[in-house]
């Protein structure tokens, strides 16, 4: 016994004198998120919201949205841009201080190699420039440096001003990245070069407030304050992004003080945390959406008065107070609250729970009896608890639906195979102007199987109508922007009747920060860490 | 097969040639490596084919799920996966005999890399789980067996019955709550504060043993106080097995007659246990010590998702949701290694402590 004891005051004393440790450093910002989907920190190749928020602090864009309101642009790395009268050429002008963490200067020569960097690796991010008409081919002509703060672009078509800078060049293709670094670390398979992908994967040189010092996969991500960034200097020298994938571990750490911010709560959690006086929770409406997709491949769901009858079967304000609380905000229509065009809240949510009129619709598409269909989604988060509400209702008027949860992996890979009926899925916008959600959830280029168009889930819902297509193509070159939102307006009205989407949240995105943190500025397209101080 | 087939003297491989001139201890080294690659293969095998029969598209996890298909297709053809199945299974074997396990799909780090990152941190969880699971099941097991049916031996069953029974989640988080929040004595999730990450160069990837190495004692301390829970929650489990299993050996050996007979010599009776009984049970509890080792070693995903422990069960875990066979491959060589290596450790440990299998 005595044996066991010298070895069981050491661990005593050792817990004792670690445990007398509290709260966060006063230089440093810990955030706790579930990192698992974090796999790259190249902004040419990012497609998943952790790296897109981080990297957002890393490496600074030409231009930014405003904080308070994303419909309004803002010089960053640009510090003004112009349209050409004929609107075919845009013109950035660079600032003349930015620099690289090393100290090197940065100019429109590592600006322009960064966008056609983007191109030819032609990741996902890659069609933020090429569906615009930007190619590998023709990239050296459509993007140049004019002088070291000039960056000169020819534009396929006459797009307007506000759209095209808002949907190319503040997305993650139009940071700057140190040119040098990029060809010194670039690795050449089969003729192609990686452009220095695989060092950008896991580091950073950009020009930026913060700079990555260590990334341990599915552990920690630091962020070091960059001494000689250009704009407002970081409040905090470091940020610290522990990797914390258990919600109920996430509040522990929050409540004890142990972390500053928690990124990734249940609804549970955060009703729990609201109640403490030493946390705030911050809601955002971010511009994505939470909806049920119909495969009109099916007879009976290619009827417009089906997938209407459909959208009498939410209780969405129900919802939006319980299951989704912290999580939707009820709406219907395709365009995100708080983008260029978008209906106004009321407009913007005109069907409720109403099972008569549900039945009245399906009896008139012909099927009074209901029919049996498979509903297959995400096992994570509310989907499930959203779907169960939606089955009993559906079984109410007659419509038998059998729900199988499965991965998000398997998900995706399912719904843009077409191999669905009804699918519960989610979408986020990638800027904050109508036709970002337009050009994917109402416009199909190509309906055929062959065309693959997997991007567009109208595409994988096997839906086109060429009257949306054409109201889409006037909407997105109409250079007036009364006209162009009124036609918007117009389009979202008839996408509510006869779409394949029935909309029912507009995501919300939940962060809980201590007392302790002040000024930290969040905002649907970005959270500004640099901002956030003790 | 005919009956004449059946009847005739057959040469086979399994077979020691009498005349060879190679010697016993080379014959018994080659049986167990071509019998212990025969298997790894045969596993990885198996791994891959049903892998990549999964409806998880690894793909979609790089490109994102709003890529369009010329995106998709280059990342398809990057990863190799539209070539022939046998051809993909070929390159990993070509690799793997390498040294090499190819690249994660995920992060394109090599996997090799990417384990020596998140073993050690198993390891260090495990090992320390199996040392209470030891020092608390054993003890537990041999009372329970002397004092059977007495307030010790039902107290040992409520033990196991817990271990058995309690969510490994539950209990995670119940821990944290009581022992992290509420009294303050351990660490909370992750190998580190804040305070202490970054400090300690990696040297053996052992977090405690690096703190030691680098003369980092704040560090040892603050590595001690969060690991001390997970690896507590975690030999639960252990405790339980190891205690039901030693108390049935213990009661096996307690009635036989040589330790009647030992007692009647007039042996104490905690001499006739320790020196009889429960040196005849060492090679069975040998057997299940090092099961409950090779288990704990082939990581635990739900504990190291609650106390975000960087660890192996979560990467193989990882692996396998995003289709990353490359991953997986080399996680589940890596487990059937540590099974063959446990065997042939007990094997030979059999020989040391049972005189009869020399």
């Amino acid at each position: 016994m005595r044996r066991l004891l010298a070895p069981s005051l050491i661990l005593a004393a050792t817990l004792a004198a670690a445990s007398a440790q509290a709260a966060t450093p006063k230089d440093a910002l810990v955030m706790a998120w579930n990192l698992d989907a974090l796999i790259t920190l190249d902004p040419a190749q990012i497609a998943e919201v952790n790296g897109n928020d981080i990297m957002r602090n890393v490496c600074s864009r030409l231009v930014r949205f405003n904080i308070a309101d994303p419909s309004k642009l803002e010089p960053e790395i640009a510090e003004s841009w112009s349209s050409s009268e004929d609107g075919l050429t845009l013109t950035f002008k660079l600032r003349k201080d930015i620099k690289f963490p090393s100290g090197k200067a940065a100019t429109a020569h590592d600006a322009v190699w960064s966008l056609k960097r983007a191109i030819h690796l032609n990741f996902g991010n890659a069609a933020n420039l090429t569906e615009w008409g930007f190619t590998s081919a023709k990239a050296d002509e459509q993007i140049r440096a004019v002088d070291d703060h000039t960056i000169e672009v020819k534009l396929p078509q006459p797009y307007p001003t506000g759209l095209i800078v808002s949907a190319a060049f503040t997305s993650n293709v139009s940071s700057v990245l140190n040119k040098e670094t990029g060809e010194k670390n670039a690795k050449t398979t089969d003729g192609r070069s990686d452009y220095g992908n695989g060092w950008f994967k896991t580091q950073s040189d950009c020009v930026g407030p913060y700079k990555v010092r260590t990334w341990n996969a599915n552990d920690v991500l630091i962020l070091e304050a960059n001494d000689i960034y250009f704009g407002e200097k970081p409040g905090l020298r470091r940020v610290l992004i522990r990797h914390v994938p258990e919600s109920g571990a996430q509040r522990l750490q929050l409540e004890k003080g142990d972390i500053d911010v928690g990124r990734l709560l249940s609804s549970d959690d955060l009703k729990a945390l609201a109640t403490n006086k030493d946390i705030h929770i911050e809601q955002t409406v971010m511009h994505g959406y939470s909806y049920f997709a119909f495969n009109a491949q099916d007879p009976i769901l290619s009827n417009p008065k089906v997938r209407l009858a459909f959208r009498y079967l939410v209780d969405y304000e129900g919802l939006e107070r319980t299951v989704m609380a912290y999580q939707g905000k009820a709406r219907n229509s395709l365009v995100p609250i708080g983008a260029f065009g978008a209906l106004d809240e009321k407009a913007g949510l005109p069907f409720k729970l109403d099972l008569d009129m549900a039945k009245k619709l399906l009896t008139e598409a012909g099927y009074p009896n209901g029919f049996t269909k498979k509903y297959i989604l995400s096992a994570n988060a509310f989907n499930p608890a959203v779907a169960q509400h939606v089955q009993a209702n559906a079984a109410k008027v007659g419509i038998k639906l059998e729900l199988e949860q499965m991965a998000d992996a398997n998900l995706f890979t399912k719904m843009r195979a077409r191999e669905f009926e009804i699918g519960q899925i989610g979408w986020g916008a990638g800027y904050p102007d109508a036709h970002s959600m337009v050009s994917r959830h109402a416009q199909n280029p190509d309906n055929r199987p062959e065309a693959k168009l997997a991007q567009y889930p109208t595409w994988r819902s096997a839906w086109v109508d060429p009257k949306v297509n054409d109201m889409a193509a006037k909407a997105m070159m109409e250079r007036n922007d009364a006209k162009r939102i009124a036609a918007y307006h117009e389009l979202q009205k008839y996408m509510l009747e006869n779409g394949p989407m029935a909309y029912m949240f507009q995501t919300v995105r939940p962060i809980a920060i201590r007392k302790e943190v002040k000024g930290f500025q969040i905002g649907a397209f970005e959270v500004r860490y640099r901002s956030a101080s003790k | 097969m005919s009956v004449t087939d059946v009847n005739q003297p057959r040469e086979t491989i399994s077979r020691r040639p009498e005349a060879s001139k190679i010697p016993p201890w080379a014959w018994d080294a080659w049986r167990i490596v071509s019998s212990v690659a025969v298997t790894l293969l045969g596993l990885l095998a198996l791994t891959f084919f049903i892998g990549r029969m999964l409806p998880i598209d690894p793909v979609i996890a790089i490109v994102g799920e709003q890529a369009d298909a010329s995106t998709y297709d280059m990342v398809y053809k990057q990863l190799g996966l539209d070539k022939p199945l046998y051809v993909q299974f070929l390159y990993f074997m070509g690799d793997m005999l390498r040294g090499e396990f190819g690249n994660a799909l995920f992060m394109g780090n090599k996997v090799s890399a990417d384990l020596m990152r998140v073993f050690p941190a198993t390891i260090e969880l495990a090992t320390i789980a199996i040392t209470i699971g030891v020092f608390v099941g054993i003890p537990i097991g041999v009372l329970a067996a002397v004092y059977r049916g007495s307030p010790i031996d039902h107290f040992a069953r409520i033990i196991g019955l817990l271990g058995y029974s309690v969510p490994t989640f539950w209990s995670g988080l119940m821990g944290l709550v009581l022992f992290y929040a509420i009294l303050g004595w351990v660490g909370g999730p992750g190998r580190l504060d804040v305070f202490y990450i970054d400090i300690v160069d990696r040297v053996t990837g052992l977090l405690l043993v690096d703190a030691l190495i680098a003369g980092e004692w704040e560090v040892f301390q603050n590595a001690v106080s969060h690991i001390v829970l997970p690896a507590s929650i975690l030999s639960f489990n252990a405790i339980a097995f190891i205690s039901r299993l030693t108390r049935s050996f213990m009661l096996a050996q307690l009635s036989q007659e040589y330790i009647l007979a030992a007692r009647v010599k007039g042996l104490s009776k905690w001499k006739v246990i320790r020196k009889h009984a429960f040196r005849n049970i060492a090679v069975q509890l040998l057997t299940i010590v090092a099961l409950a080792y090779a288990i704990l070693l082939e990581g635990a995903v739900v504990t190291e998702t609650v106390f975000a422990w960087p660890g192996f069960g979560r990467y193989l875990v990882s692996g396998l949701l995003a289709g990353d066979m490359n991953a997986v491959l080399a996680c589940v060589l890596i487990v059937g290694i540590i099974f063959v290596s446990i065997n042939l450790i007990c094997d030979l440990l059999y020989r040391i402590l049972d005189p009869r299998t020399k």
